[in-house]
């Protein structure tokens, strides 16, 4: 079931033979025989994120199979590996989004685009489908907020629609798009989108839920 | 006008904040606190549908972001002491745990996972909440050992819960389709494969009950069946499967005992409890999804935008094929082209003409499509009132298939029909184009199957029939047989056509997209047949469960290989409120109105079924309670029966504190949304004061400039002029005064 996944989406690589077995051993695992992490590790994952004991092994053993010699397969030492963002970059589910750079960068240590497997394992927990509307907005927020400084400002929506419609608007077109969004949306009027906006905007956009989701 | 940083300075300043924040996180610090002091007043309220779970952990989402730091310093801190630190993230850190602590377990994860932080920050969180929680209750261990009782329950209870729920995500079907389907096609056509299989999840649970209730207590009580099987039956529904379990007729009214210590079962009060335990579990799961979805995607209508801030922040980020991808961002440039060019003409006002000519068109379609409706309606009275007699004269078992093949035809062609008037009638919105087209698909399916349903009720059960329930089981079954074979054809044929079509002429017509409302209606159409005839025919659940998987497949198939990705923006939560709500409303009520007919009003037949010689459906239950009567450890049932259910009394008052909640409720909803406009223009009041606070401190700051270098200058010039004597008295005098307007310079370091 797995190389089938592999096939229709991505080329076959090298480790994804044996990322199939493994996953397969995962599946079939209940949680305490498997040996990467200890069990208060995982019971602390599961805590934290929404996801069960058994995704949480798949989402290793994903995280794994991006850089086989870098990971290790023994957690339980908690030991400080980041995957680079290129392979990050390069997983099926993100490697088209316009967005996959700023969806890395926010949810790094440093903002390089680098991830732990706590980073990793973050990421999909808010992207998943049982993520509340709040957190989502609040994570989509710093997203679309290119340059950090806590505000959607018209530059950060001009970076915006460039990368949702590829260069297919012209520069008019876009800054237009650009005044009518912070006309619309802009409830204090301060030339730029706070969080509260946002938040107040993705009210009225019940589909945000069901958009803002990746499945993994 | 101004850089950010002096904005952000002076917003800084005017809230007073302590100096030592991290600066890069200051702007959303300060605009939580900002909130947070808002929100003293019952803002939350305003902000969510939500329920108090939701209000707390929004809340709790206010504080600061950075609070590691905090959270390193009070894990090292020794127990006894107390933190004399007054820095702002201590203090709402402590403010954070101190409110997780008296939180149920369920709740605090709850909590804790809805935080904003790094997984690093919720895991120190946790740890420290759960040791704050163990030295509480050390201290209360002796006076109450139950507290870790019920503790270590409820850790039981959560891990056996976690290990369900990983059950059923293991067996939960079609995971890795619907990760494609919605790679290649996006949230809206996923939200279609998405209804289909929440449907097939009612029928599993329908076949399960009646298999195990009423299905398997007949096999064990076997009659013979005599007749002959040909191939035929599969369509006609007749001939060797009448004397099967699969029709009413089969089942016994006698009561199932085996053996002389065996329990008796009674077959009459199984059939018509088992029916009506799945009913009930139906309407409950229908209401209670139609509320969650009205909660969560409900759209005051009052502030509904044709807005251009949707199409931007709603990217969908289930696309993952690069194709797919590519094609939905052209799709949404020509979207956002559409939607500026829309503003532009916004203000063109029609002449009277245009507008009567429009309103004439929409008449005209209304009064067309209302005819049309009726005509089917008419025609299928027609033929079921002459289908016994044209059934006398042609002998061939096959012609029974002809009501159910017009009807087919009917559903095939006149939405096509209606799509056609989208040519004469011209909407405002797109939106409104497509309820239309759904309300009047939707009217002529319920009054098809509502013509049906008079017909078999007043007509054929009526006709003094030898077995009426079967016969129309067996319509039932014929209708829902030749819907399904009609949909594979349309399928397999009509749309694979449609593509070698498309593909000939590629600049007129192109590929065509998935109609996402045509085939939910068909959906909706075939439950709600399935529903009805449950009661006639309780293999029918199964016989559905059946199709709808061969469907999905065979859609998902014509999906992949005639359709292209959606071009215009489908507002797929919304139109999955409107169908839940078509399921409930129309549907689910019409068939509840059927079968209480049928059992109240309706004689059953003589001769067959478990119901078989009772002057109505419903004196199993008359019966039942009246042997209940008779013994004296069940009176409290015959007493709930006779006060609570059979007596007007309670259900007036019960009505009458219905309307009064709801009435109360609706005042309330009005009293919030007063609420929130105040809010709003509140909001723009104090965007406006910050505005001119900025611009006012920013020419005094400018004034203070020029004034000081305008003295400057006057300064020395005096300087210059005066004796040396008075030199060092001026310079004293000089320096205290510039050093004083170099502190009226920067007032607040």
């Amino acid at each position: 079931m797995c190389s089938s996944l592999a096939t229709r989406v991505a080329p076959r690589r090298p480790g994804a033979s044996g990322a199939c077995s493994r996953a397969l051993a995962a599946a079939f695992t209940m949680g305490n025989k498997q040996t990467v992490f200890t069990h208060e590790q995982l019971e602390a994952y599961q805590d934290c994120t929404f996801f069960t004991r058994k995704e949480i092994m798949r989402l290793f053993y994903r995280y794994q199979d991006l850089a086989p010699q870098l990971v290790p397969l023994d957690y339980t030492s908690c030991p400080d590996v980041k995957v680079p963002y290129e392979l990050i970059g390069s997983m099926p589910e993100l490697k088209d989004n316009p967005f996959r750079q700023r969806i890395a960068q926010v949810f790094s240590d440093d903002g390089d685009g680098h991830m732990t497997l706590d980073n990793f394992l973050d990421m999909f927990s808010v992207m998943s489908e049982m993520a509340p509307r709040d957190l989502k907005a609040y994570y989509a927020f710093k997203i679309y907020d290119f340059n950090d400084d806590g505000y959607i400002c018209a530059w950060d929506l001009e970076q915006t629609v460039t990368k949702l419609t590829r260069g297919e608007l012209s520069a008019e077109e876009v800054s237009l798009v650009c005044e009518k969004v912070l006309g619309e949306a802009d409830g204090d009027h301060d030339g730029r989108l706070s969080l509260e906006d946002f938040q107040n905007m993705i009210l009225r956009a019940p589909d945000f839920l069901s958009t803002f989701h990746i499945r993994i | 006008m101004f850089s950010d940083d002096q904005l952000n300075e002076i917003i800084v300043e005017a809230e007073n904040v302590p100096s030592r924040v991290v600066p890069e996180k200051t702007p959303v610090n300060s605009s939580f606190s900002m909130v947070s002091s808002i929100s003293d007043i019952d803002v939350t309220d305003s902000q969510s549908f939500g329920n108090p779970d939701d209000k707390k952990s929004k809340q709790l989402l206010r504080f600061s972001t950075s609070l590691n730091e905090s959270f390193l310093q009070t894990l090292h801190r020794s127990p006894g002491s107390v933190g004399i630190d007054t820095s702002h993230e201590n203090i709402q850190g402590q403010k954070l745990i101190a409110s997780l602590i008296p939180m149920t377990s369920r709740d605090r994860i709850k909590a804790i996972r809805s935080q904003p932080r790094t997984m690093e920050e919720k895991r120190n969180l946790k740890k420290m909440v759960d040791k704050e929680k163990s030295k509480q209750s050390h201290r209360i261990l002796e006076f109450n050992c139950c507290a870790q009782c019920l503790n270590s329950v409820s850790q039981a209870y959560r891990r056996s819960k976690n290990s369900l729920s990983e059950l059923l995500s293991y067996i939960s079907l079609w995971q890795k389709t619907f990760k494609v389907i919605g790679g290649k096609f996006g949230t809206s056509v996923l939200s279609y494969f998405n209804f289909l299989r929440w449907l097939l999840k009612f029928n599993i649970f329908s076949f399960i009950v009646t298999f195990s209730f009423i299905i398997i207590p007949q096999f064990t009580v076997p009659e013979k069946n005599t007749l002959q099987f040909t191939g035929l039956e599969f369509f006609t529904g007749a001939g060797y499967f009448q004397d099967t379990v699969m029709y009413y007729g089969f089942y016994t009214n006698s009561t199932v005992q085996h053996g002389s210590s065996g329990a008796p079962y009674n077959m009459q009060l199984a059939y018509i409890f088992t029916i009506g335990a799945c009913l009930i579990v139906c309407f409950f799961s229908l209401l209670f999804s139609m509320a969650r979805y009205f909660r969560n995607n409900f759209i005051n209508p009052h502030i509904y935008s044709r807005g251009i801030t949707k199409l931007i922040f709603c990217w969908d980020f289930t696309v993952t094929h690069e194709r797919a991808v590519k094609l939905k961002q052209k799709n949404l440039s020509t979207e956002i082209r559409e939607n500026l060019s829309e503003i532009r003409q916004e203000n063109v006002k029609l002449t009277l003409n245009q507008q009567l000519i429009h309103v004439l068109a929409h008449l005209a379609a209304w009064v067309v499509s209302t005819g049309v409706a009726i005509a089917c309606c008419v025609a299928v009275y027609y033929l079921a009132e002459n289908n016994s007699e044209f059934l006398k004269n042609h002998q061939n078992p096959g012609a029974v298939l002809l009501l159910p093949f017009l009807v087919s035809c009917i559903n095939l062609a006149t939405p096509r029909l209606y799509s056609l008037f989208r040519l004469v009638e011209r909407y405002e919105t797109p939106r409104r184009e497509v309820y239309i087209l759904l309300i009047r698909n939707i009217f002529l399916k319920i009054s098809i199957i509502g013509i049906l349903c008079y017909y078999w009720l007043n007509i054929v059960a009526q006709a003094g029939e030898e077995c009426w329930e079967t016969l129309i089981g067996q319509e039932i079954y014929r209708l829902l047989l030749m819907d399904f074979v009609f949909s594979l054809a349309d399928s397999l044929l009509g749309e694979f056509l449609r593509r070698l079509i498309g593909m000939q002429f590629p600049t007129s017509l192109g590929l065509q997209e998935f109609d996402i409302a045509r085939n939910v209606l068909e959906l909706i159409y075939a439950q709600t047949l399935v529903w009805i005839g449950t009661f006639f025919c309780p293999l029918l659940p199964f016989i559905q469960m059946i199709s709808l998987f061969i469907m999905f497949y065979v859609k998902n198939i014509s999906l992949m290989m005639n359709f292209q990705p959606p071009s215009k923006a489908w507002r797929a939560s919304q139109m999955m409120t409107f169908f839940i709500f078509l399921l409930f409303f129309p549907s689910f009520t019409g068939v509840l109105c059927t079968l209480a007919i049928t059992i109240w009003r309706l004689k059953p037949s003589a001769d067959c079924g478990p119901f078989r010689g009772l002057p109505f459906f419903i004196h199993s239950i008359y019966s039942w309670i009246d042997t209940l009567s008779k013994r004296p450890g069940y009176l409290w049932v015959v007493w709930i029966y006779q006060n609570l259910i059979g007596s007007v009394h309670f259900f007036f008052i019960l009505t009458l504190i219905v309307l009064i909640i709801t009435y109360l409720y609706w005042q309330i909803t009005e009293g919030r949304k007063i609420m929130i406009r105040l809010l709003h223009e509140q909001i723009i009041n104090e965007g406006k004061d910050k505005m001119f606070l900025i611009e006012k401190l920013a020419k005094l700051q400018d004034m203070e400039k020029r004034a000081n270098t305008s003295s400057f200058t006057m300064e020395r010039r005096d300087v210059e002029q005066t004796s040396p004597l008075h030199v060092r008295e001026h310079n004293a005098a000089h320096d205290l005064r510039f050093r004083r307007s170099v502190q009226e310079e920067n007032p607040k370091v």
